[in-house]
């Protein structure tokens, strides 16, 4: 089980698809739900300025698309593995499969890709599998669909 | 993991078992026991628990499905208006175009038939302007009596010049305010 998740997603809605989602699957007990990256990134500054806190999430999942944000969830996780430190498993959580985003999600450093669809339980089922692998950084980058 | 004392595992089952309240979310997850029938208040919570969330899920999922069908119809919606709001303007286009056409046809119909006019009213006036000219060549060379057909001939030869101008005018201005009309249309 991972302790806590981190979830940036601009839609309401799937917050709630994720947490039922994570507590049916027995993923996390703890999940933080944000609809900015410039939330986000503000929780971030303020955890690496503060050095290590038991706030931080293990795992960070961003949407690549956040309305009403100042940048999307590349730049987001870019900031995160280049600007605040390097200490949580990340990736994109997104109904996009465009080739040269996931692409570009890999060159910043995220991890995975999970597809958001209608059935996102058995992708999560099978992160939640891979999740160690991920944890120790030796697994390579890898696109749930 | 966290443990309650017995008298608050007690309570909670009796308050479940009379109103129906119980723990629920991921607390339930992090308790531990060693009492029975508190182990299995836990275990009815979690189902519970696990129940409400799968319907909770499914009735989210509903939404958000019903949610995305709804933004692609109202992005199809504003497409259509788009393509409706440019083949009106061009039905507009086309409207205007067959109204010039229209008016273009019309003035070429008024313009023949007063040359049509002009052309019979030149013959008569030109016809009768030689003839007289010859009755009056006649009358002179025959030394006839000349002084109606003298007076006529100047008369109408007056009257003829004065018409001419005051057609000339007419004509002129008629064609000054055709020209107005149009520049004026065509600024607008």
């Amino acid at each position: 089980m991972i302790d806590s998740i981190l979830l940036v997603d601009d839609e309401d809605l799937f917050h709630l698809v994720f947490e039922d989602s994570c507590s049916l699957l027995d993923i996390t007990l703890s999940l933080q739900s944000l609809t900015s990256s410039d939330e986000a990134d503000k929780l971030f500054k303020k955890w690496f300025q503060e050095g290590p806190v038991e706030e931080k999430p293990d795992c960070v999942f961003v949407d690549l698309n956040i309305i009403g944000s100042s940048f999307d969830g590349i730049e987001l996780i870019r900031k995160i593995n280049f600007e605040y430190g390097n200490g949580v498993v990340i990736g994109i959580i997104s109904s996009s499969d465009d080739k040269q985003e996931i692409e570009k999600a890999k060159s910043v450093g995220a991890q995975f890709w999970i597809i958001k669809s209608d059935e996102i339980e058995p992708r999560l089922e099978a992160f939640r599998k891979d999740y160690d692998v991920y944890k120790n950084k030796t697994a390579a980058f890898k696109v749930y669909k | 993991m966290i443990s309650f004392g017995k008298d608050i595992e007690s309570d909670l089952i009796a308050l479940y078992k009379s109103k129906k309240i119980g723990l629920e979310g991921n607390l339930l997850k992090v308790i531990k026991t060693t009492n029975k029938e508190f182990q299995q208040y836990l275990e009815e919570a979690k189902t519970k628990d696990q129940e409400t969330r799968r319907k909770r899920l499914e009735v989210t999922k509903q939404v958000q499905s019903q949610n995305k069908d709804l933004i692609e119809g109202q992005a199809e919606k504003e497409k259509l208006m788009l393509e409706l709001k440019e083949a009106l303007a061009e039905s507009e286009k086309l409207r205007e175009v067959a109204v010039d056409d229209l008016e273009t046809l019309q003035k070429k119909t008024q313009f023949e038939l007063i040359g049509l006019i002009v052309k019979v009213a030149l013959g008569a006036v030109s016809a009768i302007c030689i003839l007289t000219t010859i009755l009056y060549l006649y009358v002179l060379s025959k030394g006839l009596d000349s002084k109606i057909i003298e007076s006529t001939w100047s008369n109408m030869f007056g009257i003829i010049l004065t018409n001419c101008f005051s057609i000339i005018g007419t004509i002129m201005g008629v064609k000054h305010i055709t020209d107005s009309k149009e520049s004026k249309e065509s600024k607008k």
